[in-house]
């Protein structure tokens, strides 16, 4: 099984090798970092083989010459249009910390993970928890084997954003971390793609309650490409209530392979999502273990492609835990010759009597290249669940877009409002910026709108 | 206003209309009634532009205008409005959003002023009074989960706020019980005026107890057969369509 001599891991090793061993970083961070390169190494990339990346073609990747992203100073615009208003911030650039266009929130624990206080909360709560969980390891479900990228990153994460949210504290500003990629735009270098690792933790305390908003965006007008890998845990201890919002809006050529890991103790609520409209390449793995009685998640997820954009969100909630609940509703636009796969598993453990878990995934082609893959998977031991699933593949309806019409509606403010009234309801869940969202949904002015 | 010359129309190779002439002016309503298959829906759906139909032959004019030139919004943009025998559901679409950008699109089409918010919601205040239609509905999406009765007034409210020159009303009695006739027909006569001309497309005479023609059509077989006066609607009541096969066609 092992590959062997993959020159296409190399990039990946030496860089791991050139760095060594990272003063002031906890010792068991270190070993999960060794562990996880290990894990890489034996593992490899996947090939069509492994059923779980049977889909991704992720064949242009591997082909590309990748270096690691440099650091690179930003302008305080470039970083300003992507930023909502009402929120603290943590902005990193190429996956490194930029503390000139940040503002620390006050009432939690945050720091960059490169340049960690020695001691204290946050410390403990890194040397705890990070890269713990995230590649799946701890998982009870059979196919839970290595995700590549997720161990690359623990691997090779430069820096990244500890977010520690104390035990009772009601956090009301929405806490935005953007993830800002800035590639080179130099003629004659459009093989040369860099790469980086952006990292994120956060753990909400005991009775918490935050919102937590991610922004993938990139600063480049250009195609230049580039190759993101982030990976982002959450840890939501008892009574927790956490939001999350998740906006990967990377240029049209860059490579887009994230994971995240939700792990919810008793009755903790997390409730993400996500919304994908750019990237050439663009796959994301959310995982959700309902580890407490009691606790909640819901995943929801619209996704927007067109051209030749491909995306793929992999989805694995585990219900461990009694009287557990899980709602999944995502919505895909697909246009041109764009692709999308939606994998969703449900798995539900013996113990997890009283699971109600729901997945929903729609699809809407507005042309005759575009392809959706929609593959639900449910596997249930425990007895006395309620589990439900559905999947639609659909195209827009030529008897609404007539009707709009006779009522006076341009053809492509009639379309747009009807793109949009699909797609709406998880469009309005993300409330804080409607009106970029809706720009980018319509394609310009003149087309459809919430009100 | 309206001018059918030798209308002949045809869906996926099958000829539905042969030869329809009908002329409807200012002012006027005309009935038009016929069986199932006759042609009704299809002469509504070709009026107001649905691309699926295909007119072979003949003519089509609003004011002059020549209505196969333009598309379905240019038509509702020229004042017609057709009310639709089965009105679409459209979820994540809301009722009132959705009448304030027809009624923006149709005055921008026409060089006027668009409303703002507070002048729109007066005025679909105003005409959901005039219509007997319970503001209720403006809030909900457009049409979703409405009663057969409720899409129907519905339909009526969207003619009452877009105001349109000619009016054809494709069925819109089917399904309604007598209460529900008796307030879309009341709609129906609140806007009747001498600008505005009606088209009522209808399988029985019930409906016209309540919207008076001042003129009545036979569709048979894709042809009107006959025409007259409203008596002509009682006439059919009490002997069917049976007793119209292939008549000639009164001017």
């Amino acid at each position: 099984m092992t590959t062997t001599a993959d020159t296409r891991t190399t990039p990946y090793l030496d860089l791991f090798a050139r760095r060594g061993e990272r003063s002031g970083e906890a010792e068991s961070v270190r070993t999960r970092r060794r562990e996880a390169i290990e894990r890489f190494e034996a593992a490899g990339f996947p090939g069509r083989g492994n059923e779980e990346w049977r889909q991704t073609n992720i064949a242009p990747l591997l082909r590309a010459a990748v270096t690691e992203a440099s650091s690179r100073a930003i302008e305080g615009q470039q970083a300003k249009r992507f930023l909502y208003p009402g929120c603290d911030r943590l902005v990193f650039v190429n996956g490194r910390f930029a503390p000139e266009c940040s503002s620390a929130p006050e009432e939690v624990n945050a720091a960059s993970l490169a340049d960690l206080p020695a001691a204290g909360r946050v410390a403990d709560v890194v040397a705890e928890h990070l890269g713990a969980t995230v590649d799946g390891r701890a998982s009870c479900s059979a196919d839970a084997g290595v995700h590549p990228f997720a161990a690359l990153n623990t691997a090779l994460f430069d820096d990244g954003a500890v977010v520690e949210i104390p035990d009772g504290a009601v956090v009301e500003r929405p806490i935005q971390v953007l993830w800002l990629s800035s590639p080179v735009e130099e003629s004659g270098s459009v093989d040369r793609v860099e790469f980086s690792f952006p990292r994120l933790l956060v753990v909400a305390g005991e009775n918490s309650q935050a919102s937590i908003i991610e922004t993938f965006a990139s600063t480049g007008t250009g195609t230049a490409g580039y190759f993101v890998c982030p990976a982002g845990e959450f840890i939501c201890r008892p009574g927790a209530v956490l939001h999350h919002t998740r906006l990967q809006a990377d240029g049209k050529d860059a490579f887009h392979l994230g994971f995240q890991h939700a792990h919810l103790e008793r009755s903790a609520l997390f409730d993400s999502s996500s919304l994908a409209f750019g990237g050439g390449l663009v796959r994301n793995d959310a995982v959700a273990l309902l580890d407490g009685e009691g606790s909640h998640c819901t995943l929801d997820g619209l996704y927007v492609v067109a051209g030749s954009q491909f995306v793929d969100n992999h989805m694995r909630v585990e219900h461990r835990q009694p009287h557990t609940t899980s709602h999944q509703l995502y919505k895909g636009v697909l246009d041109d010759r764009a692709r999308s796969v939606f994998n969703g598993r449900i798995y539900v453990h013996k113990a997890a009597q009283k699971t109600d878990a729901k997945q929903t995934n729609r699809n809407l082609l507005l042309s005759k290249a575009a392809l959706a893959n929609s593959n639900p998977q449910l596997e249930i031991f425990a007895d006395d669940v309620r589990c439900t699933h559905g999947s639609t593949i659909g195209r827009l309806d030529e008897d609404a877009l007539f009707y709009l019409r006779a009522r006076g509606l341009p053809r492509n403010e009639a379309y747009g409002m009807l793109v949009y009234a699909f797609a709406r309801e998880l469009v309005e869940k993300a409330s804080f910026e409607p009106l970029r969202l809706r720009a980018s949904l319509n394609g310009g002015p003149g087309g459809g709108g919430s009100r | 206003m309206l001018r059918v010359s030798d209308l002949h129309a045809r869906v996926e190779e099958q000829e539905i209309l042969r030869g329809v002439n009908l002329e409807v002016k200012a002012g006027e309503v005309h009935a038009v009634m016929g069986p199932n298959g006759s042609g009704k829906s299809t002469l509504a759906q070709v009026l107001a532009g649905r691309e699926d139909y295909e007119v072979t032959a003949g003519s089509l004019e609003l004011d002059g205008e020549d209505l196969q030139e333009m598309a379905p919004e240019e038509r509702a943009h020229a004042g017609l409005f057709l009310a639709f025998q089965y009105p679409v559901e459209i979820p994540g679409v809301g009722n009132s959003y959705f009448l304030k950008a027809a009624v923006n699109a149709t005055r921008k089409a026409r060089g006027e002023q668009e409303l703002d918010a507070m002048d729109f919601l007066q005025l679909l205040r105003e005409r959901a009074k005039l219509v007997d239609v319970d503001e209720a509905l403006l809030r909900r999406p457009v049409n979703e989960g409405f009663s057969g009765g409720e899409k129907k007034r519905n339909e009526i409210l969207q003619m009452a706020v877009l105001e349109p020159r000619l009016a054809v009303l494709d069925e819109t009695d089917s399904g309604l019980d007598i209460d529900a006739l008796k307030t879309v027909a009341a709609g129906v006569n609140a806007l009747r005026n001498e600008d505005r001309a009606f088209v009522v497309i209808t399988h029985y005479q019930r409906l016209l107890n309540y919207i008076v023609p001042d003129h009545v059509h036979v569709l048979l077989d894709g042809r009107i057969v006959r025409s007259g006066g409203s008596g002509l609607a009682h006439e059919l009541e009490a002997k069917g369509y049976a007793g119209f096969n292939g008549g000639p066609a009164a001017a």
